[in-house]
């Protein structure tokens, strides 16, 4: 280990974090030293996000401490020195990027005439990270390219006096290649002045490149620390669970081995990890799964399915959808459950426009029996656990005569009795000849596929079979680059 | 920024400018095509009196829209504007005159209303338009206990203010009208608080990380809001001449038309001062104009509105086209 001679920057102990029953750090202990950058990896629920949170204030943990420069109280709601540039979300669109800066920084700005000082020193900071941008100061966020926004969220978070630890997240999920230079090298810069640098990034051979140390999560702890020089990508995909997945496997086999005796019941044409053309296809009765890291283009393929436009994507014309988010697009709150269940297929079961309540009690009754909804079909939705409104609401799809199902990932924070009971269900339908395409951010439940596409930037960096489904391929896979960057 | 970039058009104009100002251009050019659609039917408006007097109704209204702006620029509406500024009056025209001490902390104490309902909105989060409907039925009570009737008579000093006739030909109303929204865009463009509550409106997740309290931001709005009301509050009762809690409900939906008509927008984070006083006249001498036209006044609130709707209609067009 380098530099043990100098204290860490920041020393974080046995910190947990919990959100009611839900363990989100289980117990991290960590060191940021001055004068180097971390690296911090690890797949969909790992803690990264919460960690960082963490790091610079916003959340406090439930137990354990963490103390910077021998500091461990926060000021307004963040630690002294500590800036974290954001993946998205901090700067507010309509206002222009001075006014942006001079929110964040006001306290190192002049009380009056302001906007000029504000003007001066984003267009310098700018310029010195990121040479050629092209963004004025007084351009408003709203209108700039994400690209650009990214630039001002990076610079913004540097522009600070008393700057001692920069927290990078995803920093370039949105900037073009000479951007990502030039931002790890104002990296190295403020790393040779002594600044601790934390830079979290699905991009591995970035963290390689440009960290010395890298701690890799898993389950809400760091599970190990590795120095930069000693390890390899094979060596982080292992250390978060993966397993070394041969290039190859998979990768563009999507039409190859199609059962011909079944029909295509959706196809959606995709690009590989190499830009080539390929599809991602179900055939009538089988469950697909869209797996790989949260945000990669999972959401954006279901979106796709769920417009259907006609040319673009074959897909059965009757389709049902289950939301993930069930607090914001899922339920009726002030309805019952068996309102609330039986809504997509109201239409289908009336009678020249008049509703068939015989029919519609029957409908409700079957599906609160199969699925063992607790309180009965005229108990208030909102009074259920989180459980079983996810019941009801994946029910409501399956209640429909919708030939094809999009899920996704429903099934998020849902305990692991219900569990079961759901992914037998889906099991069940597509036997009975529904085609189920699931999107799920936990890998373990990619086993209940018959084919798994791991998605990386909005491409099908692998297609995976039956028993090639494990957690550990998917890891593998999810932080696939280009072709053949993998091993 | 090197010298290879090829430039497009608009270089000179930061990106979005264009797009923001130019509903305030519009509103400004329909402005002065109405005053000199008027001027031309009645030249008599072209003097000092005459100004005065076509202008003179709009003051109240226009300072009103100011605050509506400063709301909206939050991310929320007021219902309650138009009886707050009929409360003002009654206060104005009642306590004011008669006792001016205690006029003023009963002044001061609706501000101070109008900074609790702000804590309201944000501690229990209810909908400012529920928080500020339910508000404007206490202005109107409020109103109605300080004066009953129409009546009570403005305090002199404000009546010697609309008699004053300053020099070089400049009407009053104008002097008044833009020293208040000069005072609201500086307010709003040039300082912290201006950005923030500009901050609130747009991303108030940017503005709980910059370290500023949604509670304190949110109250220091409204109390602003307040304040302006009371400010338009005392030039109607200058106009009037006296005070009636329901003289004017119907500022309530027209400043908004105001604040939307000089590029505002519902879901917040745009202070549009200038655009807002330009929308403010427009809908006011809208009046005046159809008046000449000879419009029954029973169609005239008609008329207006459709003018309203697809002046709204045009702007949504070009602001589609410059995107």
């Amino acid at each position: 280990m380098t530099s043990e001679d100098m204290g860490p920057l920041m020393r974080v102990r046995d910190v947990i974090k919990t959100y009611g029953p839900t363990v989100a750090l289980s117990g991290v202990t960590l060191d940021v030293r001055s004068g180097e950058v971390l690296g911090i990896v690890g797949h969909n629920g790992a803690g990264k996000s919460t960690l960082m949170r963490t790091l610079c204030g916003i959340e406090r943990p439930s137990s354990g401490t963490l103390e910077i420069e021998g500091r461990t109280s926060t000021e307004k709601g963040s630690y002294r020195g500590v800036r974290m540039a954001y993946q998205e979300g901090s700067l507010a669109p309509e206002l222009t990027v001075k006014e942006n800066i001079y929110l964040s920084a006001n306290q190192w700005m002049p009380k009056w005439r302001w906007h000029g000082p504000a003007a001066k020193i984003a267009k310098e900071r700018l310029k010195e990270i990121f040479p050629d941008n092209s963004i004025r100061a007084s351009d408003y966020v709203d209108d700039l390219p994400l690209a650009d926004r990214q630039m001002v969220e990076i610079s913004r978070a540097t522009i600070t006096d008393d700057l001692r630890l920069l927290i990078l997240d995803e920093p370039t999920e949105s900037l073009s290649g000479s951007a990502v230079d030039h931002l790890y090298d104002y990296v190295r810069k403020l790393r040779a002045q002594k600044l601790g640098i934390v830079l979290v990034s699905h991009r591995l051979k970035e963290i390689l490149s440009v960290c010395d140390r890298v701690a890799v999560m898993k389950d809400g702890a760091v599970v190990s620390t590795h120095l930069a020089s000693d390890v390899t990508e094979r060596d982080l995909f292992m250390a978060m669970g993966g397993e070394v997945a041969v290039a190859e496997t998979g990768v563009g086999s999507g039409g190859a081995d199609r059962d011909a005796s079944r029909p295509v019941a959706v196809q959606i044409p995709m690009k590989d990890i190499s830009g080539a053309d390929t599809e991602i296809y179900a055939s009538k009765g089988e469950v697909i799964g869209l797996a790989g890291i949260a945000g990669q283009g999972q959401e954006d393929v279901l979106a796709r399915l769920w417009n259907g436009v006609a040319g673009e994507v074959t897909v059965d014309a009757k389709r049902a959808y289950v939301p993930g988010d069930r607090q914001r697009s899922g339920i009726f709150p002030l309805w019952n459950v068996a309102s609330n269940l039986s809504i997509t297929a109201l239409s289908d079961l009336a009678e020249r426009g008049l509703r068939q309540t015989d029919k519609e009690d029957a409908l409700v009754k079957k599906w609160v029996n199969l699925l063992n909804v607790r309180g009965g079909a005229q108990a208030a939705i909102t009074g259920l656990s989180g459980g079983n409104q996810q019941k009801v609401i994946v029910a409501r799809a399956f209640a429909s005569d919708a030939d094809t199902i999009l899920l996704d990932d429903p099934f998020r924070g849902v305990d692991i009795h219900t569990k079961s009971e759901l992914y037998q269900l889906i099991r069940d339908e597509a036997r009975a000849g529904r085609t189920i395409v699931w999107y799920s951010s936990e890998n373990s439940e990619m086993r209940h596929c018959d084919r798994a596409y791991v998605l990386r930037a909005g491409r099908v960096a692998a297609a995976l079979h039956g028993a090639e489904i494990t957690d550990e391929r998917i890891i593998a896979m999810s932080f696939a680059e280009s072709k053949g960057s993998v091993a | 920024m090197s010298v290879t970039d090829t430039a497009p058009k608009l270089t000179t104009l930061p990106r979005g400018l264009l797009r923001r100002t130019m509903p305030c251009l519009l509103t400004l050019a329909a402005m002065i095509i109405i005053l000199l659609v008027c001027g031309t039917m009645q030249p008599l408006i072209w003097s000092q009196f005459g100004f005065t007097l076509i202008m003179s109704p709009i003051v109240a209204l226009a300072i009103g829209s100011m605050a509506q702006m400063v709301m909206m620029s939050i991310g929320d509406i007021d219902l309650s504007i138009g009886f707050f500024i009929g409360m003002i009056t009654a206060i104005s025209a009642t306590l004011l005159r008669d006792t001016p001490l205690i006029g003023v902390l009963a002044l001061l104490a609706s501000i101070l209303g109008y900074a609790l309902l702000g804590a309201l909105v944000e501690l229990r989060s209810v909908p400012s338009l529920i928080a500020t409907l339910g508000a404007s039925f206490i202005w109107l009570g409020l109103g109605l206990f300080a004066l009953p009737v129409p009546g009570g008579q403005a305090p002199s000093w404000l009546t010697a203010y609309t008699m004053w006739s300053p020099p070089l030909g400049i009407p009053t109303p104008i002097i008044t009208m833009v020293l208040a929204t000069a005072i609201t865009w500086f307010f709003m463009q040039k300082t912290r608080v201006g950005v923030n509550f500009r901050a609130l409106g747009s991303n108030p997740i940017a503005l709980v990380r910059s370290g500023s309290s949604m509670l304190g931001t949110r109250m220091l709005a409204y109390a602003t809001v307040g304040l302006l009301g009371v400010v338009a509050g005392l030039t109607l009762t200058a106009e009037i001449g006296g005070g009636d809690v329901n003289a004017v409900p119907g500022y309530t939906l027209t400043t908004i038309a105001a604040v939307i008509l000089g590029g505002g927008m519902f879901t917040g984070g745009r202070a549009v001062a200038w655009g807002t006083l330009f929308g403010a006249i427009t809908l006011g001498l809208l009046t005046v104009l159809l008046t000449l036209l000879k419009l029954s006044s029973n169609l005239q609130p008609a008329v207006q509105a459709f003018i309203v709707i697809a002046v709204l209609a045009g702007r949504l067009v070009v602001d589609r086209k410059i995107k």
